[in-house]
């Protein structure tokens, strides 16, 4: 169980901090400094210093207000390294790079506002390299389908501030970080469309109130409900079984619930001017990144076919204790 | 958030290990012939052996021959029962619903006379609750009980009765006062001896022709006032509460599991191609996610909440999941399934065809169980 104040400290931060102007402001401007002062000066700028359970309870929340602010990368940072990275700081998913001779050279792809943080956290050969974004050759902006900075940093023989072994697996725990953005978005979305389609009226009465309608709603619950049992279960105990269903689940909901979701919202729920879109947007991104459903029940699979039939259920009652 | 984290102690999984000892050692792979779930066969003398480790009636008081446990203990051991196929079938529903309900309702003379037995496996229970003209919409039962000298006699016609044929009683929902605005209004409960004179127990064939179903007709049955469960005009908000331990317990999830288990047995090499990967670790996230789901509500019940919105959110959810995991392993071995297949998976796969579309309709349609998750939604 995660640490209840540290948890609802943060929701009341964000809450207040990630309105719907400054999520919306960040997308056209490419970064929020408002957004991050107000979230790092309240401490939580850094999330690797905390147990793992605490730190993902706040990356969920995270997701549930659409923070658009890399507090997922300096958690993956932290974790990659073993220890702490000063923030802002945000990790290549994928790269070209090379070191050679203790320079870095080649591209870090897809970084997270990577034109507006201080250091990028790249994975080479086992390695994790931490340099300073000021020593980039180059910067090539791009988004993602949430509008948010997906960007890639050219080097050219860039002396990185940090070598060190890398301390886990980049893609099994930059998937544990989109689990629990996934599970907080579908948290925030799911209330957003049951109060939604309690105030919406037509044919005279709450949209709600229509059985077809209602199953839009059951369905989009029992999405964020599933994925949240699945994120706690991962932060609980984080090992590949646990991640790779987690992510499973949580991908797939992240198709079935924002499906749903604008059905219920209709039309309304196209404009840029309300709020649904800054999650739908965001869950569309996050399943793919670090391994999408199918990605990860081929692993998934795999382990549990290796480990044989007698194995199978024991495994669903203690997963990777077990397999 | 609907479900709380919940995560097994270490005596609540001490019992997983005692319960899986014991069916490796009382029911060996490849000595029995395993059941789907809680559509297990009949074995009286299993539910004595059950009974005697103390794990019928878990949750039941000692006094009444119950062990005093918890609803996750129960869950524990029900889950490790199902998925290895037990034959649990005869000590089910009473185990289930109707021991709890008796215990929550019943006299103590009532109490005293049911339970003990339900706690050693003895008494078989059938539900009595459906109707030609009442399926889903359990208030427009007609069945009716008339006050005679002794207690009331009782007329009328219960269809779908699974397993009434093999069973010693039935809780019968009933009519026992005048249908007035209030629908709920003026519904009992009666616990009736299958034995009665006047009632005829006639077989309703599945669609497989296999016979579980049965059509109870009472005609003039006697039930004295001792076996007035609860209130006379209770009944509505009793039947609720009943209904209430039928859903959101591992029987919601694993009535296909075996199969799966069989396909992995029985045709390993299937697993080096990528397609039946994909569906495996879907169905293994799938089951993982659910069960803890699951085992929330029994945390819930544990600390006495009612947390009958999230069995319903979790049976439509878990059921529709049974049903879509055998298409998934037709999908893949892309054969017909077929009834004088000598393996056990291509048994236990016909079998489940064939039942499949019971699993979100038994307990509760899964439109009824949406229209409860949705109102719940609303106040929650």
């Amino acid at each position: 169980m995660s640490d209840w104040l540290l948890v609802d400290g943060a929701r009341r931060l964000l809450a207040d901090t990630c309105t719907h102007e400054v999520v919306q402001a960040a997308e056209s401007d490419g970064w929020s400094a408002v957004a991050w002062e107000a979230i790092a000066g309240a401490g939580y700028g850094s999330l690797a210093e905390l147990p793992v359970s605490d730190a993902l309870a706040v990356l969920a929340v995270a997701g549930e207000y659409a923070a658009p602010v890399p507090l997922a990368d300096g958690l993956l940072a932290g974790w990659l390294l073993g220890e702490p990275v000063a923030a802002p700081v945000a990790v290549a998913p994928a790269n070209d790079l090379r070191l050679l001779d203790g320079r870095l050279s080649g591209r870090a792809l897809r970084v997270p506002w990577g034109h507006a943080v201080e250091h990028v956290l790249a994975v080479v050969d086992g390695t994790a390299v931490l340099v300073g974004v000021a020593s980039a050759a180059g910067v090539e902006r791009q988004v993602n389908l949430a509008g948010e900075p997906r960007d890639s940093l050219l080097f050219e023989e860039a002396e990185p501030e940090v070598v060190h072994p890398a301390a886990c697996d980049l893609l099994e725990r930059g998937a544990l970080t989109r689990v629990a953005l996934i599970s907080g978005a579908l948290t925030g979305m799911a209330r957003l469309t049951v109060a939604y389609a309690a105030e919406r009226r037509q044919f005279g009465r709450p949209i709600a109130a229509f059985q077809a309608v209602q199953r839009h709603l059951v369905d989009i619950t029992q999405d964020a409900s599933l994925v949240a049992a699945a994120a706690d279960g991962a932060a609980r105990l984080p090992g590949l079984f646990e991640i790779a269903a987690a992510k499973v689940l949580a991908s797939s909901a992240a198709v079935s619930a924002t499906r749903a979701a604008h059905q219920v919202h209709g039309a309304m729920g196209m404009t840029q001017e309300y709020r649904l879109h800054h999650f739908t947007r965001r869950l569309w991104a996050w399943r793919h990144e670090y391994g999408d459903e199918r990605h990860w029940a081929s692993q998934l699979g795999g382990a549990v076919a290796a480990a044989g039939a007698q194995r199978l259920y024991p495994a669903v009652t203690s997963g990777s204790e077990l397999v | 958030m609907l479900f709380a984290p919940a995560d097994l102690t270490d005596a609540e999984l001490e019992l997983q290990r005692e319960v899986r000892e014991f069916l490796a050692e009382e029911l060996p792979r490849g000595t029995f012939d395993p059941g789907l779930g809680m559509g297990a066969p009949r074995d009286r003398a299993f539910s004595a052996r059950l009974a005697g480790r103390g794990w019928l009636g878990m949750a039941l008081p000692t006094r009444y021959g119950g062990h005093d446990r918890s609803a996750v203990d129960r869950f524990v051991v029900t889950e490790e029962l199902l998925r290895w196929g037990a034959p649990v079938g005869h000590h089910w529903v009473a185990d289930r619903q109707t021991g709890p309900i008796i215990n929550r309702f019943g006299s103590e003379e009532q109490k005293q006379r049911f339970l003990p037995p339900i706690c050693r496996g003895e008494l078989s229970f059938a539900i009595g609750m459906s109707e030609p003209e009442a399926g889903s919409d359990l208030a427009a039962v007609r069945t009716r009980a008339t006050p005679v000298d002794g207690g009331w006699v009782v007329n009328g016609t219960k269809v779908w009765t699974s397993g009434a044929h093999a069973s010693d009683w039935f809780v019968v929902l009933c009519r026992t006062g005048d249908s007035t605005e209030d629908r709920h209004a003026g519904l009992s409960q009666l616990i009736v001896d299958l034995a009665s004179d006047g009632l005829t127990i006639t077989p309703i064939p599945f669609l497989s022709g296999h016979r579980d179903f049965n059509e109870v007709a009472l005609e003039d049955v006697f039930v004295p006032h001792e076996l007035v469960l609860g209130a006379v005009g209770g009944g509505w908000a009793q039947n609720t509460s009943e209904l209430a331990h039928e859903r959101g317990g591992p029987e919601r999830w694993l009535s296909t599991y075996l199969v799966l288990e069989e396909l992995v047995r029985s045709r390993p090499g299937l697993f080096d191609g990528e397609r039946a990967r994909l569906a495996l670790g879907d169905a293994v996230a799938r089951l993982w996610g659910m069960r803890r789901m699951s085992l929330s509500v029994a945390r819930m019940i544990d600390a006495g909440e009612a947390p009958s919105v999230q069995s319903a959110l979790v049976k439509e959810m878990a059921t529709r999941f049974e049903q879509d995991l055998l298409e998934r392993i037709q999908e893949l071995i892309a054969l017909e399934p077929l009834g004088e297949g000598d393996s056990l998976f291509e048994r236990l796969l016909f079998e489940a065809v064939l039942s499949a579309p019971s699993f979100t309709v038994r307990g509760g349609t899964n439109e009824i169980l949406r229209s409860v998750a949705a109102k719940g939604l609303g106040s929650l």
